[in-house]
């Protein structure tokens, strides 16, 4: 690949900017000066995954620049916050070679890993996030299997079998004209339109990329101008407005991009309008008994052609199941869930009496749900699911309401923003039914807000010091990546335990969790190594070690490289992943240790008082890392 | 789990999800009845959501292990229990009876039973196929999380491999040790048998049991070329194939022609080729193709080409298509289809000598015996001149032969060989073989006749196109012919006297041919031809402007003779062929005694001459020209009684000229003798006899009278002026005896071809010194090698020619050898 030379860096920018100035181009970088954006960046330069993560749900733009030109990317890429970048970059982040601000983000990468990391996410490779979602909806003009088509358009050589959901998200026409008579199965055509101007309308309207000259292929000029005007005709007749406007040919292929994109999110923003408005509106709660009766006819106003239901939590109403877990945070979490959804749920009050248990019933589009690779296999085996009835199927989903509507929601919308709380069980869900991008959505929530108040940043929490409270059960978390195989949520826990270490050693969650991963390895021999404890390890130097450059530790260890213990201790400490001589750590002194560390008395290894923080920061990681070796050794493993 | 009092809080995953064991066994009692369903074909009033939700569950639970095992358990049973049972019903005695014997059952209802037992085959394994895919859907979690992570082959998979041990490998019945996949191949086969005997057979219900075959493999690794189709099926296929063809091209060697027998093989080869495509697989194709063609075509084709109807019978009677199909066959085993061209090559060569030895017979029919091995010199002279007529017939015979053979030969070539270039060369290089056949010398001299003749009278009143096809055709002989350098010699001659006499019926065609000749042969052949055409112009310029000088001179002399010259340059005309018969040597030839008036002329023309070019000598050659003569005839008495004189215009050669001019000062009735004139004249002895043989014994231009009146001129002969001579036109022209372009007699041909060596030692000593002047030192091997090469386009020289001359060059201290060299070497020596 070629890079610019700087002149031509420079007249591409001058032109750039002209074309900005004169409106014709959309700044990719607008300025944004506002209090929001400067924490934002403030977050990417310190690398403060959580905040970053909250900020982009909140809607800030990736994109935008700051007063001095910095954009959030070049920040974090400047810092060398490598997690960050990559969540800068899943959430759309450009980093484009050959422009301004994209060489200027490559060439401020503070390591290779980084600099080949922006590299893989160049425009050219990666797509606009909503593609996906468009490419879907674009097929679905030609899938032969199964049948999800419910409205026949006939042209006169040619007949389009569509879906009246999208036709009514997409156009007012069909809107106005479909409520007026939902079960219609046929629309003829206009005689004076030719089916190809049609044919290039409806491709418009299933999201896909038209142009003049696809459009126009083969045709002679007379048919061309008949083609044109049918199109322009069409476009006001659906009072598609934007239709013709649209496939205009585009030369420049940045200003194409821009209006595809744009195109994009105004028809994103169409569906979620209407699926909002019909697909949400028109679920049904109903008691759990008596879902087998609701009956919903073909011929309904919202066009669905399928139920999907969910059923509330079974705690509250299978008891034996109920064990350790106390009834108490299900009964406190659950109610604000529900209360998002606006929904007249609220019926059930946190008293808990043993009420009949409820179903919620969505209405859906088989069309929408094939993109999930369950549903798609489901609706074209021969299985009851697929079969013609006179009602509607209901097939039940095994996930919370809540739950489900976060996946339809991701189906119709690309949208996945949802809290930590149903995080889990989504993934659990997304992964039955072989949504991969909700599943890495949800692994990315869990991962950048699952640390709780207490930031990543470790020069904030310089002691591994935990909240009072925390949320989220971390063994759930690496088991759940375990059964999901999700690779990013093990590390996430390592390195949350890392962090934390000194309240989870003791504790006999930890050992079992251990024991687990140890087991995971199978035909298991001596020498492997144990997964979840080597990456403790890793992160648990990572925390120190980085405390300790950052306060320029070995200068100081330059200075004071006498026979003191300390610097003993740290010289151990100086070289990575070397075995640390466990005898010194034997079992008696580790306890001593221990006890000393609980007093929160600042000692050295000897017992003795220690002078500063360094020293006894050295010290604790001695007396962790003995911890680990101990536990494994208790658990007559090796590693 | 430590409270929240936080907003957010991670819940735990649902109990059902998780947490709790699942009940295996009663899980697994659902999923079976239901997987019972499926296979009764009741899967439409269950639900997938809920068996895929079992499934699910268990392998979260990490019991995908015991799940995947009690499906492939369950289907295990279920195919040996009841799948294997249908199929082993279909079996009905006479299938399996005549898979030991072939006996007594009728073709009918080995087909009927056959069919039956695939029909049931391809019905199991379709419905195998649906319910294992429906299975596979509702395990769908389990192939993907359980199966990836242990490195297990998807249930699917799985599946088709049970089919393939519990059904097709398991045996026909308890007592029975044969299996069913080899019944099937049988059956399949005979099958395919029964087609190729002319039957009719369901090709859709076999391609679906071959795609069976093809859809399983033999081995567990599902490789490529292990599938069973492969391993067990194409191989038995193409074994009983090959079989069958080696015993049907024995049958049909024996039994029919081979034009039919190309005719059945081709058939074959297509019936093949279109059995892979609608009955078995497209890759099979080329495997049977090889072995129909090796069994057809590769072992036979030598037989084939050389039956009694073989390729030489299909020349003779034109069999075009025939020979198309044998053709086509060969080419289909061999690329380079050496059958057929050997045996083309033969025929050519057959036919070839064939007309060469007419040719030599009819030139030699007279005479009683061979031309080439006697000399005629002592034949007598008038057998000898009818022996050269009839040569020169032949020899025009013989080039139409030849072209009406290479014309048969390009049709063939055209319509049945496809215009394949391969055999193209190879019928090119017969016709050059038998062309320049060292039995037959003749070849440049005919084909040089040829076209003489066509000059002369053979283009009279045809159409550019047809004349331009004549020349192409003699292009095309050129072509073939070796010996350029003789050709050229050949034509030369005829040339020469075509433009010397004016026989030619056209000049433009004359240049028009050297034009080809040009384009074919290359500038360096025809620059001698094209300096002849320019004597040619050079002397009618000449000639006019000699009559302008001599009418410049101002007394206009009323008994001025007009003069017409030609001026030869020596060096480009063949000389040897304006002196005369050869018999004379050049140096010593006798100057011609012209008479007075005619000597004047000649001197006046030799002084115009000397004063345009000085140093120039001119030789004079009576012996070519002619000359117009007014002669006046006495009166004699007329039909109706009056007394007439006669005039005549006499066109006459200048040697009968001088002749005639002699009776001029003679009174009436003298006579002068053989001898006497030849004194007189001093014209060769051999001339001046065929000139009076043509003014004394031919009867239409008998102007003297010889005594006595015989056909042969003696040398005591008297000979008067014939006063009464009649003719009936004004104008008559005295041919000269043998004029005209005709074979050369053996002694002539000798004499040519010596002079044509002689030649070729200028040319071959040339081209050495050419090389060694470039390479300074050489071997001899090279040095031969590259003088052969260099001379191709002329003639190729004979190694001992080349030797000698090499030799000759030592002598001449052109070369001289390197002493001590390991191998013969020659050095330049400047």
């Amino acid at each position: 690949m070629d890079t610019k030379k700087k002149f031509e860096l420079e007249r591409a920018l001058a032109t750039e900017s002209q074309a900005v100035s004169a409106g014709k181009l959309k700044d990719d970088n607008p300025l944004d000066t506002t209090e929001t954006f400067r924490q934002f960046c403030e977050a990417c330069r310190r690398g403060d995954l959580k905040v970053c993560q909250e900020m982009i749900q909140a809607g800030v733009n990736v994109n935008a620049r700051d007063r001095h030109d910095y954009t959030p990317l070049i920040l974090a890429s400047l810092c060398g916050h490598y997690e960050v970048i990559q969540l800068l970059l899943e959430n759309g982040a450009l980093c484009e070679r050959d422009t301004f601000q994209g060489e200027r983000c490559l060439y401020n990468a503070l390591n290779d890993r980084i600099r080949n990391l922006l590299l893989s996410y160049d425009y050219a490779k990666s797509s606009n996030p909503l593609q996906p979602l468009a490419a879907h909806i674009t097929s679905l003009l030609t899938r032969p299997e199964p049948a999800t088509a419910d409205l026949a358009i006939e042209a006169y050589d040619q007949s389009f079998h569509v879906h009246k959901f999208l036709l009514a998200a997409r156009s007012p026409y069909f809107a106005k004209k479909l409520r007026a008579a939902p079960s219609t199965s046929t629309w003829a055509l206009p005689q004076n339109i030719p089916s190809r101007s049609l044919g290039t309308a409806l491709q418009y309207l299933y999201f896909s990329e038209v142009s003049m000259r696809r459009a126009m292929h083969g045709l002679n000029d007379e048919e061309e101008t008949l083609v044109v005007k049918g199109i322009d005709k069409i476009g006001r007749q659906l009072e598609m407005d934007r239709l013709f406007d649209h496939i205009t040919e585009v030369a420049d292929r940045r200003l194409l991009r821009q209006k595809r994109a744009e195109e994009l999110i105004r028809g994103r923003d169409q569906l979620e309008t209407w699926f909002n408005e019909n697909v949400l509106q028109n679920k049904v709660q109903v008691e759990t008994a008596n879902v087998d009766n609701l009956k919903w006819n073909r011929d309904n106003s919202i066009y669905a052609d399928i139920l999907l239901r969910a059923d509330d939590a079974e705690e509250d109403y299978e008891s034996d199941e109920t064990d350790a877990a106390s009834p108490a945070p299900s009964g406190s979490s659950t109610p604000p869930a529900r209360s998002i959804l606006g929904l007249p749920v609220k019926s059930r009050s946190p008293s808990r009496s043993r009420k009949p248990r409820k179903s919620t019933i969505y209405p859906a589009h088989k069309a929408m749900l094939l993109r999930s690779e369950y549903f798609s296999t489901m609706l074209n085996s021969p299985f009851r699911e697929a079969q013609q009835t006179p009602y509607l199927q209901i097939v039940t989903l095994d996930c919370s309401p809540r739950v489900l509507e976060t996946v339809l929601t991701f189906l119709y919308t690309e949208r996945s923003d949802f809290g930590l709380d149903v995080a889990i069980d989504v993934l659990f869900t997304a992964d039955q039914l072989f949504i991969e991008k909700l599943k890495q959505r949800a692994a990315l929530i869990i991962s950048t807000l699952g640390n709780g108040n207490s930031s990543t940043v470790e020069s904030e929490n310089p002691r591994g010091e935990t909240d009072a409270e925390e949320v989220i059960d971390i063994y759930e978390v690496i088991r759940a990546g375990w059964d999901t195989r999700v690779q990013r949520l093990e590390e996430f826990g390592a390195r949350y335990i890392a962090y934390r270490l000194e309240s989870y050693i003791d504790t006999l969650e930890f050992a079992e969790i251990v024991q687990e991963s140890a087991r995971r390895v199978k035909g298991r021999q001596e020498t492997d190594t144990i997964e979840l404890v080597d990456d403790i390890r890793y992160y648990l130097s990572d925390r120190f070690r980085l405390r300790f450059e950052d306060s320029g530790l070995e200068e100081m260890m330059e200075q004071r490289g006498d026979a003191d213990s300390t610097a003993e201790a740290m010289e151990g400490l100086g070289v990575q992943n070397e075995d640390i001589d466990v005898e010194k750590n034997d079992r008696p002194l580790g306890k001593e240790i221990e006890e000393q560390f609980a007093v929160g008395a600042i000692r050295t290894l000897d017992g003795e008082i220690a002078g500063d923080e360094f020293a006894q920061d050295a010290m604790n990681y001695q007396i962790l890392l003995g911890k680990i070796d101990q536990l494994l050794e208790n658990l007559n493993l090796d590693a | 789990m430590i409270a929240g009092r936080g907003r957010q809080r991670i819940r735990p995953p649902r109990r059902g999800l998780h947490g709790d064991e699942v009940d295996f066994e009663n899980t697994w009692v659902t999923i079976e009845a239901a997987f019972r369903e499926i296979h009764t074909k009741n899967a439409s009033r269950l639900s997938y959501e809920e068996l895929y939700r079992h499934a699910y569950r268990i392998v979260l639970k990490k019991k995908g292990e015991q799940l995947y095992k009690n499906v492939h358990d369950f289907e295990k049973g279920w195919l040996s229990r009841e799948v294997r049972g249908d199929i082993q019903q279909l079996l009905s005695p006479n299938l399996l009876a005549h898979a030991q014997s072939v006996a007594s059952t009728t073709a009918n209802e080995r087909r009927v039973s056959g069919e039956k037992f695939l029909k049931g085959l391809k019905q199991a394994w379709g419905d195998h196929q649906v319910c294992m895919s429906m299975l596979a859907d509702v395990l769908m979690y389990m192939d993907r999380v359980y199966c990836q992570d242990h490195r297990r082959p998807s249930i699917y998979t799985t599946a088709m491999v049970l089919f393939r041990d519990e059904i097709l490998k398991s045996p026909l019945s308890a007592t029975e040790e044969r299996i069913i996949l080899g019944l099937l191949n049988h059956v399949i086969l005979e099958q395919i048998q029964m087609e190729r005997d002319g039957d009719v057979i369901d090709k859709h219900l076999i391609k679906s049991c071959v795609h069976m075959l093809d859809g399983l493999h033999a081995d567990d690794l599902e490789s490529e070329d292990q599938r069973l189709y492969h391993v067990s099926f194409e191989k038995e296929y193409l074994d009983t194939s090959r079989d069958f063809y080696r015993a049907e091209s024995e049958l049909m060697l024996r039994e029919s022609d081979a034009g039919a027998y190309c005719k059945r093989a081709k058939k074959r080869i297509h019936e093949e080729e279109d059995r892979c495509r609608a009955t078995l697989m497209e890759s099979t194709s080329s495997k049977i193709r090889e072995v129909v063609e090796a069994e057809l075509i590769q072992g036979r084709i030598r037989e084939l080409v050389e039956m009694d109807s073989g390729v030489h019978f299909m020349i003779d009677n034109d069999r075009l298509e025939e020979l198309n199909l044998i053709y086509d066959l060969n080419a289909r085993v061999d690329e380079r289809k050496s059958e057929v061209t050997r045996s083309i090559q033969k025929r050519i060569m057959e036919l070839g000598t064939e007309i060469n030895n007419e040719a030599l017979a009819a030139s030699q029919a007279p005479a009683p015996a061979p031309p080439l091995n006697t000399d005629g010199g002592d034949k007598s002279k008038q057998a000898q001149e009818k022996n050269v007529n009839l040569q020169t017939v032949a020899a025009i015979k013989w080039v139409e032969d030849v072209l009406g053979l290479k014309d048969k030969f390009d049709r063939i070539w055209r319509q049945s060989f496809e215009s394949d270039s391969l055999l193209d060369t190879a019928m090119f290089n017969s016709f050059r073989d038998f062309i320049n056949s060292t039995a037959f010398p003749r070849s440049s001299e005919n084909i040089s006749l040829f076209i003489d003749e066509n000059m002369k009278k053979g283009i009279k009143g045809k159409t550019e196109m047809e004349i331009d096809q004549v020349l192409d055709k003699a292009i095309t002989l050129i072509k073939y012919v070796q010996d350029k350098d003789l050709f050229e010699r050949y034509y030369k001659k005829h040339l020469c006297r075509r433009l010397i006499m004016n026989k030619s019926v056209s000049n433009e065609v004359e240049k028009q041919m050297i034009e080809k000749m040009k384009q074919e042969l290359g500038p360096s052949f025809t620059s001698k031809l094209d300096a002849m055409f320019k004597d040619m112009s050079i002397s009618a310029d000449l000639t006019s402007g000699y009559k302008r000088h001599v009418e410049g001179l101002g007394d206009r002399d009323p008994k001025r003779i007009d003069l017409s010259i030609s001026v030869l340059t020596k060096m480009t005309w063949p000389m040897e062929s304006i002196n005369g018969s050869g018999e004379s040597q050049e140096g010593n030839r006798p100057k011609c005694n012209f008479p007075p008036a005619v000597e004047k002329v000649r001197r006046g023309f030799e002084q115009y001459y000397a004063e345009k070019h000085s140093g120039r000598e001119l030789t004079w050659l009576p012996n070519m020209g002619t000359a117009d003569i007014k002669a006046v005839f006495p009166k004699v008495p007329q039909k109706d009684g009056t007394f007439k004189e006669r005039r005549h215009e006499l066109n006459v050669s200048t040697y009968a000229m001088v002749v005639l001019l002699l009776f001029n000062e003679l009174p009436a009735d003298e006579c002068l003798t053989f001898e006497e004139i030849q004194a007189q004249t001093n014209i060769p002895k051999n001339d001046l006899v065929r000139n009076l043989q043509s003014l004394a014994v031919a009867p239409r231009t008998r102007v003297l009278l010889k005594e006595p009146m015989s056909k042969e001129v003696k040398p005591t002969d008297k000979f008067y002026f014939n006063e009464g001579f009649k003719g009936n036109f004004v104008k008559i022209k005295v041919g000269v005896v043998s004029s005209g372009n005709k074979v050369e007699s053996d002694q002539q041909r000798k004499e040519t071809e010596k002079k044509n060596d002689d030649e070729r030692n200028f040319v071959i000593e040339a081209a050495v010194v050419r090389i060694m002047k470039q390479r300074k030192e050489l071997p001899h091997q090279k040095l031969v090698l590259e003088t052969i090469s260099q001379l191709a386009s002329q003639f190729k020289p004979e190694v001992t020619m080349i030797k000698k001359r090499i030799e000759s060059l030592i002598e001449r201290e052109y070369l001289e050898r390197i002493e001590g060299a390991a191998v013969d070497s020659y050095r330049y020596l400047a």
